[in-house]
């Protein structure tokens, strides 16, 4: 019993983490229908922004944090003017393309500054578990999940009660009403694309402490945010958490009670499950295909 | 839009241009070098390289090889078996070495085998475990790396020591993971020690916490752990996090304790560590002059010193081809083949000379590695408690 | 969208000024000249280096015709294609390791299963478009992937398949690149040639209607499901074709033939070649295999990938279409 409530804290713990990969994403492929490969890179850049800004600056580290979030904000508002602005007449395939590029080239960037070595990000917290009853948990992770469930809140009230986020769903829903109704665009992409990639940066910030900051720590980030957004449904924020987190759970007592060779298989089999039988997320209001 | 295209069709063109031009120089030697130095074991690639830049310039200050200076051409396998056996292909071809250094991970070496055969050129193995690679019939291949085999071996005069009951085994789900589990437990099981879960990770996994909270409910003694040091740090924060209380043991020699202290902390304490160079107390390897004057130049370069138990192996191979060349009197690649099993020399991790194995008339060389355990005790790397009281 | 194939009917020559001998006749010279180049091509071309290159190229392209019938004419991007690739080549490995089969059987014998294979995903993805499908086709490829790493009975697991014999013809090994270098350029042209009857035909016409406007097409009484399965099985075929001959090239098979690394290189060939016409893909191919390994004679190693991703970038900023249409376009406006 112990080991079951220790499995599923893990899992709630790892899918808060997720639910924060998946959230950034859901905004840029759910909205903007940008297959963003370099979304975990921008993830990468969060984590080491944050070491860069404590170690050259000597920051404190939620300033840090912070930074790094700005870092990938301006970053990502960045890549939208200059390389998605251009194309966005463009297919689906080019805009995914052009930024496969990007992942590449941040990626290899990152190995030419900080170096393959892994790097350990120092935090204010302290390193002993918190024990209650059986069950152990880290204070970081925890602080970690707190942090994501405001990071997450912040964004879904941006979204759905600033006038910048009424502007941004109008923009994606309908761009000739929108834009007749007066709304820029233009600047509307700029920080969708900004405010997603933020959102990834402010991620690999609080998780490159957790574990360790590397040149490939993105790609398998990536991928879980991926299958996050098809889980809940492209552009619903709420099913991205709530997606998350299942995805953690079920990665955890896959692992731990069928195979741990086979464990990143389970998220897998989800999602073609899903795929199969709720193809609009598992928490869509309505059935959407396609 | 037209100039653009002329633009990028320039560059395109040159860059072809550029490839085919035949650089030709006659006079230095050059062996070729593959490792990973991108991809996720960019790191480990990295410090190989920098060991084998070492070996290098020492070979130079020395007057070279018969009076040539020693090039290195370094290539990047990517950490794909298909750019291994290409960045064999364009050493061979292209820069016409006469032996290689390569390829780290043993998918790597086992694709860029055929190429070895095809030329005949042949090649040091520094770092790969698998035991296929020299039982395969390749007569080309020459390993200085133990297989998971010998390093099993090499433990298992401490077994005892330890107080090694009942073994779990947490490893990365390459053909090094597997080939330590099935090694290790292969060894444990002759000594009468029960073996209880073998779980794996995947290679870029950064959680482990569910094979851990299993391995937690086997009452194992011993955790036995074969991976990158950058896993080997998040298992044993996670164990700590989950009060594992169990006696952990890395295997495969890539652990580097020392970036282990730093990045795990307290995690790390008490865990033993079986590698294959000791820059902590370089007096205490075979050649102790020579480890103390890699271990300072290394430093000297302003190289990371967790990189030293990695590092070694890159100039060890060097080392070993500059010495067949030596011996066999030019670079032809076959002359210096037959040279390797004649070379006998001391490397950085101690004595190399080459055996037999694999099968007859086609037997590769395996060289008999020196393999030490040390421990992290009191935040600081020592020899283990069950050797330092005499 | 204009269409860079060789052998389309060509439009009447305009007669320019300056311009003393008509189009067509060019083109057909031009035909000639690199129809020869690529006959003879081990002859003159000497370092055993280029040929492995241009091996490699062929394979590929076999690869990138197959996702382009996907993605080009039907417009669903597959991103697990390195799925029937694999799937291909560890069939071909296994049928000839373990139960000895000749490499004229084991071919087959893979395309075979990567068509079933591509079955599958057609059947499984019947009504998902779109993102949706990317999605499946990248879970399925993990699932395998993860079969090939974990199932050490079947595959060897990391361990790999080392060994995988070269076919022979008779009494001759096609081991020797040479003779490899004649069977790559057949399969490029076979699978040059299916997609051409394909695209050209009624059933082209369907994959195009699919793509461009799903619920026209079907409400003119197109069966939609059934020309996705056919896509993808073909697709998937030609795959495993070329999985099949990769394993007899390089003689050795490891769950790296599944890595996310291969199907982006496909993409990336595909799209940035010329998705929906068929030398795209053909170009792509020899652009992008050529490319790192120039880039591994002029860089050095710590800026090859940087300036491969920075390339990369470029090369679709200017070129967005990719490169096939790009020339085509520019031959339109010097006509013009």
């Amino acid at each position: 019993m112990a080991e079951l409530l220790q499995h599923l804290v893990n899992g709630l713990v790892l899918g808060g983490t997720y639910a924060l990969l998946g959230i950034g994403l859901t905004l840029i492929f759910g909205l903007m229908n940008v297959v963003n490969f370099a979304h975990g890179e921008f993830y990468t850049l969060g984590a080491y922004a944050t070491f860069a800004a404590l170690g050259l600056a000597g920051a404190h580290f939620f300033v840090a944090v912070l930074a790094a979030i700005a870092c990938g904000t301006a970053l990502g508002a960045l890549c939208e003017l200059v390389l998605l602005r251009p194309l966005r007449a463009e297919s689906i395939d080019t805009t995914m393309l052009v930024m496969i590029g990007v992942w590449i080239a941040m990626q290899n960037g990152e190995l030419l500054i900080w170096g393959g070595v892994a790097k350990s990000i120092p935090h204010p917290f302290p390193t002993a578990p918190l024990v209650l009853g059986p069950v152990s948990i880290a204070p970081l992770r925890v602080f970690v999940l707190v942090l994501a469930a405001g990071l997450i809140v912040t964004a879904y009230l941006l979204i759905h009660t600033t006038r910048l986020g009424t502007a941004m769903r109008a923009t994606f829903q309908d761009r000739d009403t929108a834009a007749l109704m007066g709304v820029r665009i233009g600047r509307m992409h700029t920080a969708t694309f900004a405010f997603g990639s933020g959102l990834a940066a402010a991620a690999g910030a609080l998780l490159g402490p957790v574990f360790l900051a590397y040149p490939s720590m993105g790609d398998l980030a990536s991928l879980k945010a991926f299958s996050v957004v098809i889980l809940g449904g492209l552009g619903n924020l709420p099913g991205a958490t709530l997606g998350g987190l299942l995805l953690g759970v079920a990665e955890e007592f896959g692992a731990g009670y069928v195979s741990s060779g086979y464990r990143d298989a389970v998220g897998f089999v989800i999602i073609i499950v899903v795929l199969l039988f709720r193809p609009a997320g598992l928490f869509a209001r309505s059935e959407r295909i396609g | 839009m037209t100039r653009r295209c002329l633009v990028l069709a320039a560059l395109v063109a040159a860059a072809t241009l550029a490839a085919s031009l035949n650089v030709s120089a006659q006079a230095p030697i050059r062996i070729g070098v593959i490792e990973p130095l991108s991809g996720p074991v960019a790191a480990s690639g990295n410090y190989v390289r920098m060991g084998a830049e070492i070996a290098r310039d020492w070979i130079n200050a020395r007057g070279g090889v018969d009076g040539r200076k020693v090039e290195l051409r370094i290539e990047d396998n990517k950490s794909d078996p298909k750019e291994a056996a290409s960045a064999a292909e364009k050493l061979i071809v292209r820069d016409r070495v006469p032996a290689i250094m390569g390829a780290w991970g043993s998918s790597m070496t086992l694709a860029a085998m055929p190429k070895l055969e095809e030329y005949g050129v042949p090649m040091v193995v520094e770092t790969s475990s698998a035991a296929t690679i020299t039982k395969r019939g390749n007569p080309w291949i020459f390993r200085i790396s133990p297989p998971s085999e010998m390093e099993a071996l090499g433990l298992e005069q401490y077994v005892d020591r330890l107080g090694v009951r009942r073994a779990d085994f947490l490893a990365v789900n390459t053909d090094w993971g597997r080939g330590a589990i099935s090694a290790f437990g292969d060894m444990l099981k002759k000594k009468g020690v029960a073996v209880g879960a073998a779980e794996y990770m995947e290679q870029a996994a950064t959680d482990m916490n569910a094979q851990l909270t299993k391995i937690k409910g086997t009452g194992g003694d011993t955790l036995f752990l074969t991976t990158a040091v950058e896993q080997i740090t998040l298992v044993m924060k996670q164990a700590q996090e989950q009060r594992l209380e169990r006696r952990i043991v890395t295997t495969g020699g890539s652990s580097s304790p020392t970036q282990l202290i730093k990045q795990a902390g307290a995690a790390a304490e008490g865990s033993y560590h079986i590698v294959f160079f000791m820059p902590w107390f370089p007096e205490a390897m075979p050649d102790g002059k020579l480890a103390r004057a890699f271990v300072d130049e290394w430093g000297k370069r302003g190289h990371p010193f967790e990189g030293l138990t990695e590092g070694f192996r890159g100039h060890d191979g060097i080392a070993t081809i500059a010495e067949a060349i030596r011996v066999a009197g030019r670079d032809e690649p076959k002359a210096v083949r037959d040279a390797l099993w004649r070379v006998s020399l001391v490397g950085v991790n101690g004595p190399i000379k080459f055996e037999k194995d694999g099968p007859a008339g086609k037997e590769s060389g395996q060289s008999k590695p020196s393999i030490f355990v040390v421990q992290i005790r009191d935040g600081k790397v020592a020899l283990p408690d069950f050797l330092a009281k005499k | 969208m204009s269409c860079g194939a060789p052998g389309t009917p060509s439009r009447p020559p305009a007669v320019q000024s300056g311009s003393a001998v008509p189009a067509p006749t060019i083109r057909a010279v031009l035909a000639a000249l690199a129809t020869t180049a690529a006959l003879t091509l081990p002859l003159w071309l000497e370092s055993p280096y280029f040929l492995h290159v241009v091996i490699m190229a062929g394979i590929f392209g076999v690869l990138a015709l197959s996702l382009n019938l996907l993605l080009g004419y039907t417009g669903q991007l597959s991103l697990g294609h390195a799925a029937f690739f694999g799937i291909g080549a560890y069939a071909s490995a296994l049928l000839t390791l373990r139960l000895e089969w000749s490499f004229w059987l084991a071919l087959p014998g893979a395309v075979a299963l990567a068509a079933l294979a591509g079955w599958l995903i057609g059947r499984l993805a019947l009504k998902l478009r779109g993102a949706y499908f990317v999605l499946v086709t990248i879970s399925f490829a993990g699932v395998v992937a993860l079969v090939s790493v974990n199932w050490m009975e079947l595959t060897n697991g990391p361990l790999g398949l080392p060994g995988v014999p070269a076919p022979t013809l008779g009494p001759w090994s096609l081991r020797g690149k040479r003779a490899y270098y004649y069977l790559v350029l057949a399969a490029v042209l076979l699978a040059y040639l299916v997609c051409r009857r394909l695209v050209g035909s009624r059933i082209g016409r369907a994959f195009v209607a699919l793509r461009e406007n799903e619920a026209l097409a079907e409400s003119v009484g197109v069966d939609v499901t059934h020309y996705l399965v056919l896509a993808a099985v073909v697709s998937a075929a030609m795959a495993g074709l070329a999985g099949s001959l990769y394993a007899h090239y390089t003689r050795f098979v490891s769950p790296e033939v599944f890595l996310f690394s291969y199907t982006v290189t496909m993409v990336i060939m595909v799209v940035a070649g010329g998705k929906g016409t068929l030398a795209g893909p053909l170009v792509g191919a020899l652009i992008f295999t050529v490319l790192p390994e120039a880039l591994r004679a002029v860089v050095s190693w710590q800026w090859q990938m940087l300036a491969y991703g920075v390339l990369l970038v470029l090369l679709v900023v200017f070129l967005p279409r990719g490169v096939v249409p790009a020339i085509a376009a520019l031959r339109n406006r010097r006509a013009s």
